[in-house]
């Protein structure tokens, strides 16, 4: 079972995995997951921002200032080993448990 | 992990990065094509995003409570008065605390310097077959042939002693199997050195050891090397190793000084080794500068003689994992064959090897004078520090209730109760921290003077190892810790207990009026702990008095002794006599000097010689065959010509001494002219009332005969009783017995009478001993008081220290009581003001405080009396002419309460008679 606080588990799975095409801005990050999820998961800065800080602390991800495309001075996030381990920890859990889910409301 | 910390502390720094990264995040929202409002909708309150990016990550609340530090600074900032007034009561608090565990630590708790201290024992042998309450000696003329008994009984009719002749450790160091190690020490005892040949010589302790001593205990030295085992016998070259101060102290910690000669009693001796830093021997309290090989020690090679010195103590090593009592057990039957071949007496049946722990030193509990006194200190500090936290409490918590408004209004903006309480408790953390460090400061000074007083006449050969060790700043961190909690916790609890409503309720002082049970219950707390001090102290201080005020029998106004050890300076035995004329006639020409005569042992020195006492109608002299009987024994006090005049014995019947009436001490003791003594048909003596008493009961003394020590004395008169030892207690029988010839002994004690000031009859003294002999030192002089304070220093100890801690607890006490009654005034200003328009007189107003004051001091006197009683049960034995329910000491100490609880009312009681009705009504 994935933690208790499975929606913020779910989060910064959705950040890990976006990391895993490369070193992203806060911003892109929220951007690409309402891309990928088909505009239907939006994500609020107000949410993002700390769990990129916690993240960071935590070691899953690391920060360093580069210059953006848009050629202004950005917080880029990128994933480290330990970050990774996690997507493959966390990401199996995440489908079994969803599908776990599915079956229920399929069932009953 | 640092620069994440540092992150943490450059709070600034952070909050710009965060900043930054919100308002790229705004900008890449505008450029998507929104318009800034929308953005900023979509965004959301930044601040909060701020507040909670910020506060993400694992090092969120250590910024929180570096905000509560910063807010507590803030606090004591605000209340400078308040905040120094805490800090320095719990500077004395726990000061005393740790200067008193810091004592307590070097004396009892801490390990010896040495390695695996936990594997160390001490042997000690029982006998179960000697009789009750007698009592054998280690030491010179003891032993199992020899059995002195003495009033000190052990009880249990047995007898238990550490010590065993050189021959049976010898032999049964090298044939036990039991241990994996066996060392052999004498006892520590006095030596004169001299380092160079410039330095005059000085008195330092010494202790024999075995050649593996420093190898079996793990000592590693700071130079040189341990005894070998040739240097470990008879006629080997004699050797050294000194300590590490003294060799830092008096050889300039020149590593040249291994191998260099020194002379020891004026015999020359090879430095072979140093010890390391802090190593003072097995025993706490005796500082050990110089240690010989125990083969050199003299006594036990004596023919005849060694067989019965029972002089070496036994420290063993025990196999890791292995128990004591069965090592000992295991050795038992080897220890008593070994005992029987030597001795040749019957006392192995019943004979028992014991081991006893030794990781806190040899003998340790043995010294339980030393630590019982700390124990009752402890006691004495705790309770001051519970004052102390009464009082903080108190102080804290009124301004806890006057921050009130504050707590409320924090919680209606929605700050967490544990974030108020966590705020208070960093508050009194930090107080407690500065209060330990400061604490730390005092203690170690405090610790320094108390351990001044404890060696009070003694060399430097008794101190202990009073340092501040990890121990000590454990145990200082551990009580501020724990302080902190008790005096924080009702602040915190008041804080907590805040309404939302209070906000606005606040606003009406009079609301005020009720919370006040607790400081006032505190203050009650305050006195009754106060008043079992001032009780405690009391008697002590007394028990103190009545010691002083003890008749020591002899006039000692004008009586100084000195003591020259003139045989450590090279004087031979042959010629003490005529140095000893020498010394008499030169310190009798002294102007002032009344008259002078030798003793052979110094008065109110510790234990005085006592013999065996045979008289027609006394006491049998022995409780079974071979056993003295302690109740048959009488203190002697032998002298040349004149020195019962010298000390002033009051003279009741008969007459005393007259020159030429001196007598031998043993008859086997040889003249120095080297015919023995005569059989000494008519030695005559004087004996005091005591004596009398009980071995001449109800008959005149002056006369008769007896016999001591198996010789015959007559008695030629009788004198009051005085006192060479002890001053607790009953006065043992004494004897007065002249010396035929100057003692051989190579220490010569005088008795000196003299008219002048004792400083200049001290440094008269000092010169004509260097006049005769400018080699030989005035070794110690001291005037009669100087002997008892010495004598009593344990009791002048606890009777200053505790008189000490106690007034400031009292003065804690009574700042504590003036406090709270300021602070109850200053709040019921208002409430005074109208009852004054209202037709109050003044003396109500005053009568009105006083008569809270009244109510808190009086039941903190009832609560202290049961207290006090404990107390003086807790005493008990270290009173002396007192009962442990003293009611005069206990009146005396209520006496002291009411007088300081006054002073400590009157002033608020003075302010709010003089509080005006119309301004009192104007503050509303």
């Amino acid at each position: 079972m994935p933690k208790t606080d499975n929606l913020q588990g779910a989060l910064e799975l959705l950040v890990l995995k976006t990391l895993c095409r490369g070193p992203a801005h806060g911003f892109a990050i929220g951007s690409s997951i309402q891309q990928y999820s088909d505009e239907v998961l939006r994500v609020e800065a107000g949410s993002i921002y700390p769990a990129l800080h916690r993240m960071a602390e935590a070691g899953l991800l690391k920060a360093e200032w580069r210059t953006s495309e848009a050629g202004r001075r950005a917080r880029y996030y990128r994933l480290t080993p330990k970050g990774r381990r996690k997507i493959e920890a966390e990401e199996g859990k995440w489908l079994a448990v969803s599908a776990a889910v599915a079956k229920v409301l399929r069932t009953v | 992990m640092w620069s994440r910390l540092k992150r943490t502390f450059r709070d600034d720094s952070r909050t710009q990065e965060i900043q930054e990264e919100i308002d790229f995040h705004l900008e890449m929202e505008t450029r998507g094509g929104r318009d800034t409002r929308s953005a900023r909708l979509r965004l959301g309150n930044p601040t909060r995003i701020q507040e909670e990016t910020r506060a993400a990550g694992i090092y969120g609340w250590l910024e929180s409570i570096l905000q509560d530090i910063r807010y507590a600074m803030r606090q004591f900032r605000k209340a400078p008065g308040l905040s120094l007034a805490v800090v320095a009561s719990l500077t004395i608090g726990l000061g005393a605390n740790i200067a008193i565990f810091g004592l307590i630590e070097a004396a009892v708790l801490r390990p010896l310097p040495v390695a695996d201290p936990d594997g160390l024992v001490q042997l000690e042998w029982r006998n179960t077959r000697i009789p009750a309450n007698a009592n054998m000696n280690c030491g010179s003329m003891s032993g199992a042939r020899n059995i002195q008994a003495s009033d000190s009984a052990k009880g249990g009719g047995r007898v238990q002693l550490p010590c065993i002749s050189q021959q049976v450790f010898r032999a049964f160091a090298a044939r036990q199997s039991g241990f994996v190690g066996i060392i052999g020490t004498g006892r520590p005892a006095e030596v004169a050195i001299s380092a160079t040949a410039e330095k005059p010589a000085e008195q330092v302790r010494f202790l024999y050891v075995s050649a593996n001593f420093f190898d079996e205990l793990g000592v590693r030295l700071a130079a040189g090397r341990p005894f070998t085992t040739e240097e470990d016998r008879p006629q080997a070259e004699p050797v050294i190793v000194v300590s590490h101060r003294f060799w830092s102290s008096r050889l300039g910690g020149d590593p040249g000084a291994i191998g260099r000669s020194v002379r020891i009693n004026d015999k020359p001796a090879r430095i072979v080794g140093v010890a390391p830093p802090g190593f003072f021997g097995l025993i706490p309290g005796e500082w050990i500068d110089v240690f010989r090989p125990l083969g050199s020690e003299p006594a036990s090679q004596v023919p005849g003689f060694g067989a019965s010195f029972w002089g070496v103590d036994i420290v063993a090593r025990l196999a890791p994992g292995a128990s004591a009592a069965a090592a000992a057990e295991a050795m038992t039957p080897l220890f008593r064959n070994l005992v029987a071949e030597t001795t040749g007496t019957k006392i192995e049946e019943g004979l028992d090897l014991i081991a006893r722990p030794a990781a806190r030193g040899l003998y340790s509990g043995d010294d339980a004078e030393v630590s019982r006194a700390l124990w009752i200190l402890m006691l004495l500090v705790g309770v001051l520090l519970l004052i102390v936290c009464a009082n903080v409490a108190n102080l804290l918590l009124s301004r806890s209730v006057k921050r009130r408004p504050e707590s409320a209004l924090r919680l209606a903006l929605g700050a967490g109760r544990g974030r108020l309480v966590r705020q208070h408790l960093v508050e009194s953390g930090m107080l407690a921290v500065i209060g330990g460090a400061s604490g730390l400061f005092l203690g170690s000074i405090l610790a320094r003077w108390i351990h001044a007083l404890f060696q009070t006449g003694q060399g430097p050969g008794k101190a202990f190892a009073v340092t501040l060790d990890w121990r000590v700043s454990a145990y200082a961190l551990a009580i501020s810790t724990l302080t902190a909690l008790i005096f924080g916790l009702a602040p915190a609890w008041t804080a907590a207990r805040s309404q939302v409503s209070d906000a606005l309720k606040i606003q009406s002082r009079s609301v005020l009026g009720g919370g006040l049970r607790l400081p006032k219950l505190l203050v009650s707390v305050q006195f009754a702990l106060s008043f079992a001090a001032l009780v405690a102290a009391g008697l002590l201080g007394r028990s103190l008095g009545n010691l002083y005020s003890t008749d020591l029998g002899f006039d000692g106004e004008l009586v100084s002794f000195a003591t020259v050890r003139a045989g450590q300076a090279g004087v031979p035995a042959a010629g003490m006599s005529a140095y000893q004329a020498r010394l008499i006639e030169e310190i009798t020409a002294i102007p002032g000097v009344v008259a002078v005569a030798t003793m052979l042992t110094r008065p109110l020195d510790g234990g005085p010689s006592s013999q065996s006492i045979e008289a027609p109608g006394g006491p049998p002299t022995h409780l079974v065959e071979g056993v003295v009987n302690p109740a048959a024994s009488a203190t002697l006090s032998a002298g040349g010509p004149g020195f019962i005049e010298v000390l002033g014995l009051r003279l009741l019947a008969g007459r005393t001494l007259e020159a030429g009436e001196g007598c031998a001490l043993f008859r086997s003791v040889v003249r120095s002219g080297g015919e023995p003594a005569a059989a000494d048909a008519s030695c005559s003596v004087v004996v005091d009332q005591r004596f009398a008493e009980v071995f001449f009961r109800g008959q005149n003394p002056v006369g008769q005969v007896f016999r001591a020590v198996g010789q015959p004395r007559q008695i030629v008169g009788l004198v009051a009783n005085a006192r060479h030892g002890s001053l607790r207690g009953e006065a043992p029988p004494t004897m007065y017995l002249q010396l035929d010839a100057p003692s051989s002994s190579l220490t010569a004690h005088l008795a000196i009478r003299a008219k002048i000031d004792s400083g200049a009859l001290a440094a008269a003294v000092r010169q004509a001993v260097v006049r005769i002999d400018s080699s030989v030192p005035l070794a110690e002089f001291h005037t009669q008081s100087e002997l008892v304070d010495r004598l009593l220093r344990t009791e002048r100890l606890l009777g200053l220290v505790s008189g000490a801690f106690s007034i400031a607890a009292l003065a804690l006490a009574a700042v504590g009581l003036g406090g709270l009654l300021s602070y109850v005034i200053a709040r019921r200003t208002n409430e005074i003001g109208i009852r004054m328009a209202l037709g109050a007189t003044r003396a109500q107003v005053r009568r009105m405080v006083l008569g809270d004051s009244i109510g808190m001091v009086g039941a903190g006197v009832l609560v202290g009396i049961p207290a006090a009683w404990a107390v003086g049960r807790y005493l008990e034995s270290q009173l002396v002419g007192l009962e442990p329910v003293d009611l005069s000491t206990a009146l005396l100490a209520l006496l002291a309460l009411i007088v300081i609880a006054g002073m400590a009312s009157v002033l608020p009681a003075r302010r709010a008679a003089r509080v005006s009705p119309l301004t009192a009504l104007r503050e509303e």
